[in-house]
Parts: C-alpha cells; sequence; structure tokens
C-alpha cells in the first residue's frame, strides 16, 4: 500500500531530526563548569604551590587549551611547556627565571619567543583574570617543568602591575 | 420503593448531613472567648496579639528596601532553554523572512526584464510565504525580550546601558519593513513594475538594517569592544563595530538566503508531491529547483564566510578560537562535518536526478559514479576527527587517541581540501546539470570543454597541494594557505561559469525538459536538505553562544546563574532537535495557510469576481 505523503514528509522530517540528535549522543560529552576557587594559604611550599598551579593552568588559567607539556616534536602553534623553566633563565639577557614567567603571563606581547606570533591573553585580565595568589601557583608550576619550584606568596612579581 | 419514599429519604440524609456539619463546626470552633457576658466586641489577648503580628509584618513591608534580581527562574524548564528555544525559533523565522524577499525580488527582476509571467507567479508564491512567517518572527522576538527581561534583568539592564541608542532606530525599521512588506504583498499588480520593484528592494535594504543592529548586540556579547574593562561605555561606535560584527553579517546574510532558498523549495516539494495536476506538478518542480538553486548558490561559498569569522575570533582571542576549534567545542565541528557533508550529498543527488527530466541526459550521466567517488571520499576526510573516541585497549594500541594513519585526516590541513574539492565536485555536478539536453554551437565550443577541464583540474590540484604542504610547515604559515585554496575555488567556478555562459550561448538543444517528471524521492531530497539546513543553522548558533563560557559578555559580565555552565553536546543536540521540530510544525502552519490561498470558497461559492485580481495568471511552467 502506498504511504500518505504527510506521513512520509513528516517520516523525512523526524527521522533527520533524530539521526543528528544521534549523532550528536556519539561524540564525546563533556560538561564545561565555571572554574572552581581553589584555596591557597600564605604557609604553603613551593612545592605545594606548583601542585595548585598545575590545577588552575589546566582550568580556570586555560594554559593547556594551547601550550602542551610534553608534546612530541613537529610543528607547532604555541609552545611547549617542557623544560620551560631551563629556557626562562636565559631567554633573555638580564631577565631571570621568575620575572620572564610573570612577563609572558601579565606582558605577553612585550617579548615573543622567535617563531611563534603573539596571541597570549594577559592572564591577570579579564576573561581569565587569575588572581596574584594564583599567579604566584602558575609561576610555581612552570618553575616545575624541567626544575624545582622556589617561589612563595611572599615573593613579589614584578611586571604585574596591581595584581602583584 | 415509591418516589415519596425516595424524598423522605433524601431529606432524612439532608438534615442529618446537615446536623453532622453542625456538631463538627462547634466541636472544631476552640476561639478563646472573654468570660464577660456582653452584646459588644471584647479584644481578647489573642486579638491583641494578632493585630500586632499584622502591624509588625506592615511595618517590614513598608521598609523593606528595593533589591534589583540579578535573575529571576522560568517555571518549567531551566531559564537558559526557554530563552533558547525562544531565540533559535526568531532567528530561524528572521532568516526566512530576510532571504526571501531578496531572491524573490530577484525573479521579479527576471519577469519584469524578460517579461515571461512565469518569473512573476514564482515570485508572488515565495512571497506568499512571508506576511504570517513576518508575525512568527516578530512575535518570537517579543517573546525572547520579555523572557531575557523577565530571566536575566541585571544582564538585560547591562546591555541596555550600552546599546540604548540603537533601540529606537531597531524599532523604528521594524515599522518600515512591515510597511514595505504588506504593501510588497498586497500591492502585487496593483502598481507600475518599477514602483513594486522599489517596494521589494525597501524590504531588502530595511530587513538588512535590521539584522546588523541585532548582530552587534549578539557579536557584542561575543567579541566586547569599546567599554572599559569595568563595562563602562567608552565608544558606542567601537562596540557596534566589534571583530566579530562584520562577519557575523556576512556570515547571517549568505546563510540566510541558503537557509531560506531550502525552506522555500521544502514548501514547492510539499505542493508537488500534493499537486493534482501535471500543470501543478510542473510548477512546483520548477519552483522547487530554483528554491534549491538559490540554496546551493548561497552554501557554496558559506564556508569562506566561516574561515572569515573564525579568523576575527582568533584574532580577538586566542584562547576563545582555540577553544571552538580545539578545545570543548571541536568535536562539535564533526557533527558540522556530517551535517555539511549530507547537503553536500543530497544536492548532488537532487541535480543528479533532475538530469532525468531533460532529454539527452545519457552524455552526462557516465560521470555521476566519479562524482559520488569523490564527494564520499571528501565527505570522510571531513568527518574524520583528530583524536578518536575508543576503548582503554584501543588507545593503548594506537599509542594514544590519535590513529598513526588516520589522525593526518583530522587536522584542518586535509578539512579545507575536502571541503574546497566538495564545492569543485558539486559546481560541475550543477554544470552537467546546466549542460544536459544541449549542445553547444560555437566554433570554438571543443577549446572550452578543453579550457573548463584545465581549470577545474588545475584548480583541484592546487587545493590539493596546499593541503599536503600545510603538513609540512608551522601553523602560522599553514593557516594562511586557506585563503590561495579557497581563492582558486571561487576564481575557478567564476571563470568556468563565464566560459559556460558564451560556450552554451546559442545551443541547439537535444531536447525536451520535461518539468514534473522527476521521481517523488527528489521531492523528500529537498524536505531533507531543508532539514539538514536548519539543523546546521541551530547547531552554529550554539557553538557561537556557547563559546562565550561562563560569561553573558565574554571578559565583562561573568553569568552567575545557576545555568552558568557549557552543556554536553549531547544535551545541546537535544535541544537543538527541539528547536528544529517546532520551527517545522510552524512553517507546516504557514505552509497550509499559504495553500488555503489557492482553495475554493467555503460553500462551493463562486470566488467573487475580483478577489485574485491581484494574482499573476496561471501559466504553465513547463518549457
Amino acid at each position: 500500500m502506498k504511504s500518505p505523503v504527510g506521513l512520509n514528509v513528516v517520516g523525512v522530517v523526524v527521522g533527520a531530526t533524530l539521526f543528528y540528535t544521534y549523532i550528536g549522543q556519539l561524540v564525546p560529552q563533556k560538561e564545561l563548569r565555571p572554574p572552581a576557587v581553589i584555596a591557597i594559604s600564605a604557609d604553603m611550599t613551593p612545592a605545594q604551590l606548583a601542585v595548585i598551579g598545575g590545577k588552575i593552568a589546566n582550568d580556570k588559567g586555560m594554559c593547556l587549551t594551547c601550550h602542551t607539556v610534553g608534546a612530541p616534536p613537529g610543528p607547532r602553534r604555541f609552545p611547549d611547556l617542557a623544560g620551560v623553566a631551563d629556557r626562562a633563565k636565559t631567554r633573555i639577557a638580564g631577565v631571570d627565571q621568575r620575572e620572564y614567567f610573570a612577563m609572558s603571563l601579565c606582558q605577553p606581547d612585550a617579548f615573543v619567543v622567535s617563531g611563534f606570533v603573539k596571541g597570549m591573553p594577559t592572564i591577570n585580565k579579564a576573561p581569565i583574570g587569575l588572581t596574584d595568589q594564583e599567579l604566584h601557583a602558575v609561576i610555581a608550576w612552570l618553575e616545575s617543568q624541567g626544575g624545582q619550584p622556589t617561589i612563595t606568596l611572599a615573593d613579589p612579581l614584578p611586571r604585574c602591575g596591581a595584581a602583584s | 420503593m415509591n418516589r415519596r419514599a425516595i424524598g423522605l429519604a433524601l431529606i432524612a440524609a439532608v438534615l442529618a448531613l446537615g446536623a453532622v456539619v453542625r456538631v463538627w463546626t462547634a466541636l472544631n470552633d476552640r476561639a478563646y472567648r472573654s468570660p464577660i457576658a456582653s452584646s459588644e466586641h471584647l479584644p481578647v489577648p489573642r486579638d491583641r496579639g494578632l493585630a500586632e503580628i499584622k502591624q509588625a509584618e506592615e511595618a517590614a513591608a513598608a521598609a523593606k528596601p528595593y533589591e534589583a534580581p540579578a535573575y529571576r527562574t522560568f517555571p518549567f524548564a531551566p531559564s537558559r532553554v526557554a530563552v533558547w528555544i525562544a531565540a533559535q525559533l526568531h532567528l530561524m523565522f528572521a532568516a526566512f523572512v530576510l532571504a526571501v524577499p531578496m531572491f524573490a525580488l530577484i525573479i521579479e527582476f527576471i519577469g519584469y526584464m524578460t517579461g515571461d509571467k512565469r518569473y512573476d507567479r514564482l515570485a508572488y508564491e515565495f512571497t506568499k510565504l512571508l506576511s504570517t512567517s513576518f508575525s512568527f518572527t516578530a512575535s518570537f522576538g517579543g517573546l525572547l525580550t520579555f523572557l531575557l527581561i523577565m530571566l536575566y534583568p541585571a544582564f538585560m539592564n547591562y546591555l541596555m546601558s550600552v546599546f540604548s541608542p540603537t533601540f529606537l532606530p531597531y524599532a523604528l525599521l521594524f515599522f518600515c519593513e512591515a510597511g514595505f512588506l504588506y504593501s510588497y504583498y498586497y500591492g502585487w499588480g496593483k502598481f507600475h513594475p518599477l514602483v513594486h520593484l522599489g517596494l521589494g528592494l525597501g524590504i531588502n535594504v530595511v530587513g538588512t538594517a535590521i539584522m546588523v543592529i541585532a548582530n552587534a548586540w549578539a557579536s557584542f556579547m561575543m567579541t566586547p569592544q569599546g567599554v572599559a574593562p569595568s563595562g563602562a561605555l567608552i565608544d558606542l561606535y567601537a562596540a557596534f563595530d566589534n571583530y566579530s560584527w562584520m562577519p557575523i553579517n556576512i556570515h547571517r546574510f549568505i546563510g540566510n538566503i541558503a537557509f531560506g532558498g531550502s525552506i522555500a523549495a521544502a514548501y514547492a516539494a510539499w505542493k508537488f508531491l500534493h499537486a493534482t495536476s501535471d500543470e501543478e506538478r510542473a510548477h512546483y518542480d520548477w519552483m522547487g529547483y530554483i528554491g534549491n538553486f538559490v540554496a546551493i548558490a548561497a552554501f557554496l561559498p558559506l564556508p569562506f564566510a566561516g574561515y572569515y569569522l573564525a579568523k576575527e575570533i582568533y584574532a580577538y582571542n586566542q584562547a576563545l578560537g582555540i577553544m571552538m576549534m580545539g578545545g570543548a567545542f571541536s568535536w562539535l565541528f564533526i557533527i558540522q562535518a556530517v551535517l555539511i557533508g549530507n547537503l553536500f550529498l543530497a544536492a548532488n543527488y537532487y541535480l543528479w536526478l533532475g538530469m532525468g527530466r531533460i532529454d539527452g541526459v545519457q552524455a552526462y550521466q557516465k560521470y555521476v559514479k566519479y562524482l559520488l567517488g569523490a564527494i564520499a571520499v571528501c565527505f570522510a576526510v571531513w568527518a574524520t576527527p583528530h583524536s578518536l573516541v575508543a576503548t582503554a585497549g584501543e588507545i593503548r594500541n594506537m599509542g594514544g587517541t590519535v590513529h598513526p594513519i588516520l589522525g593526518y585526516l583530522g587536522v584542518m590541513s586535509a578539512k579545507n581540501t575536502a571541503v574546497n574539492v566538495l564545492i569543485l565536485t558539486t559546481y560541475v555536478s550543477f554544470l552537467f546539470y546546466r549542460r544536459t539536453g544541449k549542445q553547444p554551437t560555437v566554433s570554438w565550443a571543443r577549446t572550452g570543454h578543453v579550457a573548463q577541464f584545465l581549470i577545474f583540474a588545475v584548480a583541484t590540484s592546487i587545493v590539493i597541494f596546499y593541503g599536503i604542504y600545510g603538513y609540512f610547515v608551522e601553523a602560522a604559515v599553514r593557516i594562511s594557505f586557506s585563503v590561495p585554496q579557497v581563492g582558486t575555488v571561487l576564481v575557478a567556478m567564476a571563470a568556468m561559469t563565464v566560459i559556460d555562459v558564451f560556450l552554451m550561448r546559442g545551443s541547439a538543444a537535444l531536447g525536451e525538459t520535461r518539468w514534473g517528471s522527476v521521481p517523488a524521492s527528489s521531492q523528500y531530497c529537498l524536505i531533507f536538505i531543508a532539514v539538514t539546513f536548519t539543523w546546521l543553522m541551530g547547531l552554529m548558533g550554539y557553538v557561537r553562544s556557547g563559546l562565550r563560557s561562563h560569561w553573558h559578555v565574554y571578559g565583562i559580565m561573568a553569568d552567575t546563574s545557576v545555568d552558568a555552565f557549557t552543556p554536553t553536546l549531547g544535551y545541546a543536540t537535544q535541544i537543538i532537535s527541539v528547536c528544529v521540530l517546532l520551527f517545522f510544525s510552524l512553517i507546516a502552519f504557514v505552509f497550509w495557510l499559504a495553500s488555503l490561498h489557492d482553495k475554493p470558497d467555503w460553500g462551493g461559492a463562486p470566488s467573487a469576481p475580483d478577489a485574485h485580481a491581484h494574482e499573476p495568471k496561471k501559466v504553465a511552467a513547463v518549457t
């Protein structure tokens, strides 16, 4: 028996819609929540700060949205952060490791690594807007990438303006 | 039992019930009464206590400070979902209402220039769909505004503080749009053709102006400019002309035409499937073809407008761009690839079926299998994700989520190449369709064919070359390759079209085009294309809005409501499907209303002599 046209049309509309909905269920399901507030206390050691800094880098700081850590060699859009603690010591003459990290986070356009283009957001401004304590934690984490973290919350952060 | 006894029993039952109620009331009346016997009502301590409580409540109410709420809750669903559905339906109807007058005007203009009444009738047929759709657009716009004011008052207050100077022009333009649209529709055949065309131009100019104003609000939310970090307005023009405003204007302008064309084609398909005469079938087959042609012609440059939008988003904020293409939303683009792949497949399938209505189709039918092969390969490349959804064992075997071979197809170099070849292939399908049943008569016909083939071959080679070369250069260089790829495809299509126009001028007809002789599956194909376009529109609307994550205005005003999270793609696709089904339910109503126009008057009475005098005369569409 020939099916009525109206029913066929409804079948095409609903069938196609259900098919696309089904495709939507097949891909990985991830829910993005606003960044969690992580408590940072003044008596934390650099190692403890580095652990928290790693979490911030992966969440509120959005560092790992663009950067990789220990990715295989090859063309990439942003510098890989593995071993960055060593490179930061000698990247700019007269700028020590901590100042280099602070400059990279708070004044990202002041120096761009050769082979890459501008694009790093200012981390202590909106929309990322890391606080002074969070900046310390992220720097501790960066120091731990190929080195030993030494920073504490009592240390001043050059180049981070009012946030330091 | 006689009636008297029943009556007495009823009276007894009522009296007994009354007695029970009275006793119950007396037993429950526990209010304290003063022990002094008096006819006056004397306040007891309880009355005084109650009065004091009431007084205190009144005093508290009078002293209550006003606190503007940041959010309110929608009663039946999450507030965001309510706004999402209202906004999406508003956008879908708005896109349709903005797009249809564009091609209705062009078709009417062709009719005016050629004197062919078929075009006039076709333009009128498209315009018939507009009046109800315009009402739906305005109704959903009103609903959206009220929902936003009700559910997100603080956000709306902020948006008004920035854009209030644009609201009055926007409202006034709506009046103008209504004036032009209804004059255009009801004035069909009543004015001099040029005056009528002027009214059509008015709808388009005003409609576009409405769109660009609304786009400024939406794009500001994603890439705000012209405001201080605190959100205070510094420069209204900069807020209006923000990074993503112009790309969104262009993207929506083209996208609306593609969407409107597909919906109009679906209407024609619906009418074709219900047609009772060959004349009707011929007319609606032709109308469906034109609607689909408009949709696909606008669809081909749409990816390029998408690149421009993405480029500006990256330029505004790299993290935003990375999140879109490589982060949380990257899988959304695999769903998009499935949708666009289906659109290309369906569009080509429709063209191949359409060749059957023309005599002399055999010359080109043999190439269809190669075109299908190219489309299938490109579709597969485009839909290949960079990292695969795999089990723990599979990931272990692959050494990660990136497949050692297929992983190469998951990057932009491969995808850009695939989409450009898809566009070229679809264009060739169209070229074959256009040539079917015709024999060029110009002396340089062979040279022309060779030139067209060479252009196609060179363009494809350039696109593939850049696609492969992209694997060997830095990302900053690779990104720029999309420009020569896109440019090559556009230039090739333009060059082949120009050659074809001159090549086929004065060509000999090998046979007749039998409009209306296509199989019914071609019409269901048109409806499928319309559903896919609508779903795609919903999906891309979601990514544009969802990209802001937990911000109302990115980096300026945070969303602190309970809905301040980005839902899973699975959930998002369910909401998109709800929007699509609601839209098609409503557009079916629009189609039905438009069809009433052609039905005989109630009671079978003949129509008033001049009731449809403004309609263009029906002319057989068979050529």
